[in-house]
Formats: structure tokens, sequence, C-alpha cells
């Protein structure tokens, strides 16, 4: 194997940072066999099987959206779920509208679950205030005219309602991602075939 | 866009979708490797293909569990990996091949009188 083809796997075992390393291995073994047979049966130049393989970083891609998606769909972990759905919005917008949809359901259940931890300790600062201002569930700027009304529910509701937005926000991602990757699967095609054209 | 290029955009991405069935037809009829469903495909059909394109796809079927894999060594002295349907697999060709004779069937009783009445005219 030459230098060049060498530096190609490198950068391919690199990039293929949603794989296991035995999954990773895998892959490096079956590219590299498929430049040695290429070279041998058609005699085409490094090069030009490298040029036919595409870059690295975009082989890597192909597997790595399919290997993220497949993890994330059957994963319960909140930060997988948005770690996945961050690599997804930069592919796209429906991956743009699937992250901010993730991050705003994530962020307002953790929201509601500090606040029911911290009752306890801020037990007039935080709480479900109606007053003069409106509505206010969390930490009102002036409690002055507003009155708590849940009192120690306060922790249980909040609770609830972050477990929810966890749950919830979970749920509507794992359902919403594998259309995320048909229709990714497809555009990718379009991508490819007007390289080859 | 132009009606040639939005047309042409459409043809990509028809080529494209049926790319995963082709892997799959051309693994019907038994088990084979990279390149080797590559030249198949070259061969058989007028999909564009690029060669980095072929392994995502197998490795996302046999991550589906419709396709299996050993390696094998070649006669060229270097191990090969092998790519076979498995039943699940079969059972998910047929269907697809069934479903796409149906639609293409369909589709070319409205798509001759297309060509021909824009062949007379022309």
């Amino acid at each position: 194997m030459t230098p060049v083809v060498e530096k190609y796997l490198l950068d391919l075992r690199m990039a293929l940072s949603g794989m296991t390393l035995a999954e990773r291995e895998e892959i490096v073994d079956e590219i590299r066999a498929h430049i040695e047979e290429r070279s041998i049966q058609s005699g085409m130049t490094v090069e030009e099987i490298l040029r036919r393989l595409g870059p690295a970083v975009e082989l890597a891609r192909d597997y790595n959206n399919g290997a993220l998606l497949r993890r994330a769909s059957r994963s319960r972990s909140p930060w997988f779920i948005l770690r996945t759905t961050y690599y997804w919005a930069r592919t796209g917008i429906q991956g743009l509208i699937l992250f901010v949809l993730a991050f705003v359901g994530y962020v307002a259940g953790g929201a509601f679950m500090l606040c029911a931890f911290l009752k306890p300790l801020f037990p007039d600062q935080i709480g479900l205030w109606i007053g003069s201002s409106g509505v206010i569930f969390g930490v009102p700027a002036s409690t002055e005219g507003s009155t708590e009304i849940l009192g120690p529910w306060f922790t249980q509701v909040a609770l609830v309602m972050g477990i929810g937005f966890l749950i919830g926000t979970t749920v509507a991602v794992r359902a919403l991602l594998p259309k995320l990757k048909k229709s990714q699967h497809l555009a990718r095609g379009v991508r490819e075939t007007e390289l080859i054209a | 866009m132009t009606v040639i290029e939005s047309a042409n955009k459409w043809e990509v991405q028809l080529r494209k979708g049926c790319l995963e069935m082709a892997v799959m037809m051309a693994l019907f009829r038994g088990k084979n490797y990279g390149l080797g469903i590559l030249r198949m495909l070259e061969d058989n059909s007028n999909l564009l293909l690029s060669e980095g394109t072929i392994y995502p796809i197998l490795n996302r079927l046999r991550q589906d569990g419709v396709v299996d894999s050993e390696w094998v060594e070649s006669e060229l002295g270097h191990p090969r990996r092998y790519y076979m349907l498995t039943h699940k697999g079969r059972e998910r060709a047929l269907d697809m091949a069934r479903a796409w004779l149906e639609l293409a069937s369909g589709l070319e009783r409205l798509a001759k009188p297309v060509v021909s009445r824009k062949e007379k005219s022309s």
C-alpha cells in the first residue's frame, strides 16, 4: 500500500467517529480490500481509485450518518439524541428544525427539573406565582403583589412537568429521526450522482 | 431552476431511490462482494453509482438485518467481504421486486402514449 492509500485510510478511520472500534476497523479493511482489488484487476492508478471512492471524510460521513441515526432512534439518552440532532442540523433545514425541537424540549425539561430541586432550598423565591404581573412559573423578578399558589406541591408538579418534557421530546425526536434518515439518503444520492455526472 | 434541470434532478432522485433495491436484487442471485456488486449493477442497470456509495449502503442493509456478511480469502491473495441476503432480506427483495414490476407496468401504460405522441408531432 502506498503512502497515499495509507493516508486515505487513516483519514477514513479518524473520521468514522460514530462507530465502535471494531466497526471502524472492519470498514477500513473493506475499503483497503476494494483499493487492492481495483488496482490489481483494472490497473487503475491509486489516485483514480481514490477519486472514484470520494473523499475519505465524505465516505465516513455516509457511514456515520446511518450509525448515529440508528443509535439515536434506539437511544433514550437526551445527551446522545441532542448530539445526533446537532450533527444533522448542519446538513439541512429539516435537521435544523429537529435540533431546535430537541434543544427547546430538553432545556424546558431541565429547567422544570431544576426548579423542582431548588424549591426546598428557596421556598419563598421559587413557585407558581399569580399576581399583577401575570402567571410566572419559577423565579419572578419580584414577588411583591404576587401569590404563590402551589406551596409544597410545586416540587411534584415541576418534577412531573420536567419528566414529561424530557420523555415527550425523546419520543418525538426518535419518531422523527427515521423520516429524516430517508430524506437525507435521497438528498445524498442526488449530490453524489451530480458529482459523477 | 429550468424545466430541464428540474426533470434531470427528478430522474437522479428516481435512480438513487432505486439503489438500495438494486443492491438487494443483485444479491438475490447469490453472495457477492462490493466490487462484484458494483460491476453487476454497471452491467445490468443504468444506475449511476459512485464507488464509495455501495459500502455504506451494504453496511446499512447489514444493520437492518436484511444482509449478512463473511470474510473469504480471494484467489488474488487478499480477503474479500462477501454479502448475502438473509431470509428476511430475500423476502423483502421479493416484495420490492413485485411492487416495482407492478408500479412500472402501470406507469408504462401511461408513459408510452406520451412518448409516441411526442415522436409523431416532431
